[in-house]
């Protein structure tokens, strides 16, 4: 990619000097710079100085054993972990248990095999840390993921003409993802947001946005209904230090006609019956970064056969390049016969095994064979 | 022995250098170094991202964050070395208008 390249921390942790020596070289070819740790109580402090970014760690140890170092890495640090192991029978074991590390290999490895498993680890998104098992974090995060999960519509939105699903998969940690929808008159509205932060803190905003979003239903213009939901919301996160990404839209289902604000956001897709796919362009910053910040609105006409796609950031943050998230995400809306398959879809791009983040998607179809 | 996060109090400005993943985990620190910086009275911080090839939205959030904090006490913060993955969330998010990037943390106060 662009030069200059970071400098990237490695830590062995191996009891036996020589396969140590041997990992030492075969992550020195990977351009690491490795530190040794005979042991797993060394191991763990030495993680945490260098601040590394992979670990490789022998399963049995002279003092606290590879499942008890994984533990306790992963209450600091989301190096990627991989686990060495003389048995080949253990792979099986370790893979069902939780242990939080990322890749398992068997002893003796093959040098060219590890460093292409090395690889592999970088290339794919970042697996959750797992919170900290303190059982009243637990706890909170429990009754977040309550509020959290509380705020998705309940009623499904029944248009004729249209085909209307969501998606969410939350992360253990909690993040601020919704979305929230119901019919009006006309046809519908649409909010999908992403509150900053994680835990409780992120789930109060996101039960905020969505109350005050939902206060301006009856205000006619979408511009005025954002301006004025904008400058509640702006106050209420400039007392938590936070902010969000916002999308609302308002479809008229008569015509077709989409009026829509992005503060943020950037994640919404047209995708048309024939054509390209466009990504909807942001209309400025999220709320709660500026203050007296407005935001134009737009509008898309969803032809018969369209689809408005929107996903949460968990989607991109699995795509190397926005080039690559943008063909993803339209070979999925495109995969599906129903809205619901292409939600499916959608999140499968960000595997759950590795996702960090909250992974949300709502598609917005027009049948193709719409008459009134 | 490397950190995340370091800085170096320059004549007209504070430069941190951010190294490795700003992430859920990495943001937190990120916002204790800068608060430092700031308190110390260095209100003017370039954050120098030239070793940071991923951000996702809490190390976004930091950045505001530390933006705020800056703003408060009468200075600013700016970036400097974005790589490629940084600036695709900060043009998606829009907020390439709001945080300034310069090439290098030098040039980041050389205006002013």
């Amino acid at each position: 990619m662009v030069s200059p390249t970071p400098v990237r921390h490695a830590v062995v942790v191996e009891d036996d000097a020589d396969i140590r020596g041997l990992l030492v070289l075969v992550l020195e070819q990977l351009d690491f710079v490795v530190t040794e740790a005979p042991d797993g109580l060394s191991g763990v402090e030495a993680v945490r100085t260098t601040n590394a970014e992979l670990v490789t760690l022998d399963v049995n140890l002279p003092d606290i054993d590879g499942m008890e170092v994984c533990r306790r890495l992963r209450e600091f640090s989301d190096a990627y972990i991989l686990m060495l192991t003389a048995r080949a029978d253990e792979i099986d074991r370790l893979n069902g248990l939780d242990t939080g590390a990322d890749d398992y290999i068997n002893k003796p490895f093959s040098p060219k095999e590890l460093q292409a498993r090395i690889r592999a680890l970088f290339r794919r998104a970042r697996t959750p840390a797992a919170p900290a098992e303190d059982p009243h974090q637990s706890d909170e995060l429990e009754r977040a993921a309550v509020v959290q999960h509380s705020l998705l519509p309940r009623e499904t939105v029944r248009l004729e003409g249209y085909d209307v699903a969501g998606a969410f998969r939350p992360t253990r940690s909690v993040g601020g993802d919704f979305y929230d929808w119901y019919q009006t008159r006309d046809g519908m509205h649409l909010t999908f947001a992403d509150a900053m932060g994680k835990g409780m803190g992120a789930a109060l905003i996101a039960a905020t946005v969505r109350a005050v979003m939902r206060s301006v239903a009856d205000t006619p213009a979408i511009f005025d209904a954002f301006s004025s939901a904008s400058t509640t919301i702006a106050s209420d996160l400039d007392q938590s230090g936070s902010f969000a990404t916002m999308f609302h839209a308002r479809l008229d289902s008569a015509s077709g006609k989409l009026s829509y604000i992005d503060a943020g956001h950037g994640l919404a897709l047209h995708i048309p019956a024939e054509g390209a796919a466009q990504r909807l362009v942001s209309a400025g910053p999220p709320v709660g970064i500026l203050d007296g910040q407005h935001w134009p609105a737009s509008e898309l006409d969803l032809e018969p056969g369209d689809s408005l796609v929107i996903v949460s950031d968990g989607v991109l943050d699995a795509h190397d390049s926005l080039e690559d998230f943008m063909v993803n995400v339209e070979k999925a809306a495109r995969s599906g016969d129903t809205s619901e398959d292409v939600c499916a879809a959608l999140l499968e791009l960000a595997p759950a095994a590795t996702a960090e983040d909250d992974v949300t998607a709502v598609v917005v179809r027009r049948k193709p064979d719409a008459t009134h | 022995m490397q950190m995340q996060f370091s800085y170096e109090v320059k004549d007209s400005y504070a430069e941190v250098k951010s190294v490795g993943r700003l992430n859920m985990v990495a943001a937190p620190k990120l916002r204790e170094v800068v608060n430092e910086v700031v308190a110390s009275g260095s209100s003017r911080v370039v954050v120098n991202l030239a070793e940071t090839d991923f951000m996702d939205s809490s190390g976004l959030g930091a950045l505001i964050g530390c933006l705020k904090a800056a703003r408060q006490a009468g200075g600013d913060l700016r970036i400097a070395g974005v790589q490629p993955q940084v600036k695709m969330v900060l043009e998606l998010t829009n907020m390439d208008r709001v945080l300034t990037a310069y090439p290098s943390a030098e040039e980041a106060f050389g205006d002013d």
